[in-house]
């Protein structure tokens, strides 16, 4: 074992390119996965909300385009996006904005499946009790239903979020140089050290997936003690 | 059920007037001129062709220079995009790059969707196989050889020994990786490449080229069919370079006596060829 590669190429692990060319590595992988965390929470939410809505022709629909997402593979998801979204928003669709997107979809998809049934495991009294005290549904879903509900979501969350980091990977399919490929370069380059090279990126995928469930924990915590005051 | 086919009808119309819309630009020049950049796809883990240096930390090698060359006579800057051998058709007609420049070999096959420069390298299809193992072409027949998946090596392999059994790698050091561990008795494709793959390779002296080779690869850059005035000053750059003696150079920078390949250069650059 010789270590020596990844400390000759340890800049280019980290931040790629930049800043003389396209940020890469470590960097763009957690901004990959920052970005469509953020937007799939986003979404996610809403998706869920629509998804449980008491209108079918609300609902239907949803559940239609939630079940299309969450039957294809991320990878095809990617490839459908990198090759579907230029055709919509003109050439030179950005790479990286392309994954977002696919990864936003996809991690949404799931996301909302997750608000489903946090929503629908707060007991049905609850939203009676607050329809009677004359709050209009949306009402009792904000202030009653959903505020309980994302405490129980959290753990779920989490995992998502952690599959996430990781699923930032296949951008490589795109040619974005995230973490992964920029460690396929360096190895077809090198050619001798493809042990250390994926030990390295393997380790620091793992600090990245267990300093986000760290966190997460300690918010946990948090929230949890707010719920008993 | 039937609501789902007019849904689906719908969609696919919609995506491909989109894509009809947008469709690469009638031409490619002037719309490089005007926007300052050539994109080119290049190979971003094929050292000398294409590689990530490790200093600088931009991609470099012998196809880039030439993109280089060809974009400072036009007086844009250039824009690397990397490919793959499977990716960089579809990414060409798709308009997501300008130009082709990754080690791609001119073949009729390919001709008909795209248009190629003239050669701007020459190089045959060779094996790399243990060292004493295979003398000539006959020694292959029915063992199991790795080669990249969407090369022309494949096709070529395939119709030189049709009793041999081909494994299709993701890239070459994966194909070496399996001719380390037994799983194939040969690797195949350009000799240049294997001779850079060689070169980097931690037990080199295990392994050799036999010398003998399967094809006449004669690599050109891509473009789109229909930008004849691309081609044309893509063709009108690579002859001056090779008058001005610049082609030779580059060869010399990268795959010359000083470097590990140890090449001596055996085409020029022909205009029509």
């Amino acid at each position: 074992m010789d270590f020596q590669v990844i400390a000759d190429n340890f800049t280019y692990f980290m931040i790629g390119s930049w800043p003389k060319g396209d940020l890469g590595g470590v960097a763009l992988t957690i901004y990959l996965a920052v970005t469509s965390c953020l937007l799939s929470f986003i979404f996610g939410l809403l998706l869920g909300l629509l998804s449980v809505s008491r209108h079918r022709f609300i609902s239907l629909p949803t559940m239609l385009v939630i079940n299309l997402v969450r039957g294809v593979p991320l990878l095809m998801v990617i490839f459908w996006m990198y090759f579907l979204l230029p055709a919509f928003f003109g050439h030179g669709f950005p790479e990286i904005r392309t994954v977002i997107i696919a990864l936003t979809c996809f991690t949404a998809a799931y996301m909302s499946q997750i608000v489903r049934a946090g929503v629908e495991g707060i007991p049905r009294g609850q939203l009676e009790a607050g329809t009677s005290t004359g709050l209009k549904h949306w009402q009792v879903m904000l202030y009653i239903v959903l505020p309980q509900g994302l405490r129980n979501m959290i753990p779920s969350f989490v995992n998502q979020f952690v599959s996430l980091i990781k699923d930032t990977s296949l951008a490589f399919i795109v040619g974005v140089s995230e973490l992964t490929h920029v460690a396929t370069q360096v190895n077809n380059r090198t050619m001798a050290y493809p042990t250390e090279i994926f030990l390295f990126i393997a380790l620091v995928y793992f600090l990245l997936c267990y300093s986000f469930t760290s966190l997460s924990r300690w918010l946990e915590k948090r929230l949890s003690w707010r719920k008993s005051v | 059920m039937k609501k789902g086919f007019m849904l689906l009808a719908m969609i696919l119309t919609v995506v491909t007037a989109a894509a009809a819309f947008a469709a690469p630009p009638a031409n490619t020049l002037a719309a490089i001129k005007k926007k300052g950049v050539l994109v080119a796809g290049v190979k971003d883990s094929l050292p000398p062709f294409g590689y990530v240096d490790e200093k600088t930390r931009t991609i470099v090698g012998y196809d880039i220079d030439f993109v280089r060359a060809i974009a400072k006579r036009l007086g844009v800057r250039v824009e690397l995009k990397a490919v793959t051998s499977a990716s960089r058709m579809p990414q060409l007609e798709e308009g997501n790059i300008d130009i082709i420049a990754a080690t791609m070999t001119n073949t009729p096959e390919r001709a008909k969707q795209i248009a190629f420069s003239d050669t701007y390298f020459r190089t045959g299809q060779a094996f790399i196989t243990r060292k004493g193992m295979v003398h000539s072409l006959k020694d292959l027949a029915g063992k199991r050889i790795g080669t990249a998946k969407g090369s022309t090596s494949e096709q070529n392999v395939k119709a030189a020994l049709p009793t041999a059994t081909i494994l299709s790698f993701d890239d070459y050091p994966q194909a070496l990786l399996a001719l380390e561990q037994g799983k194939v008795q040969a690797v195949t494709t350009d000799e240049a490449i294997l001779a850079g793959i060689l070169a980097k390779a931690p037990n080199r002296n295990q392994f050799e080229i036999p010398p003998f080779k399967i094809s006449d690869e004669p690599y050109g850059l891509g473009m789109r069919k229909n930008d004849k005035q691309l081609v044309a000053f893509v063709n009108k750059t690579l002859l001056a370079m090779e008058k001005s003696g610049e082609a030779a150079r580059i060869f010399d920078k990268w795959f010359g006596p000083r470097t590990p390949f140890g090449l001596h250069r055996t085409f020029k650059i022909v205009a029509g060829k």
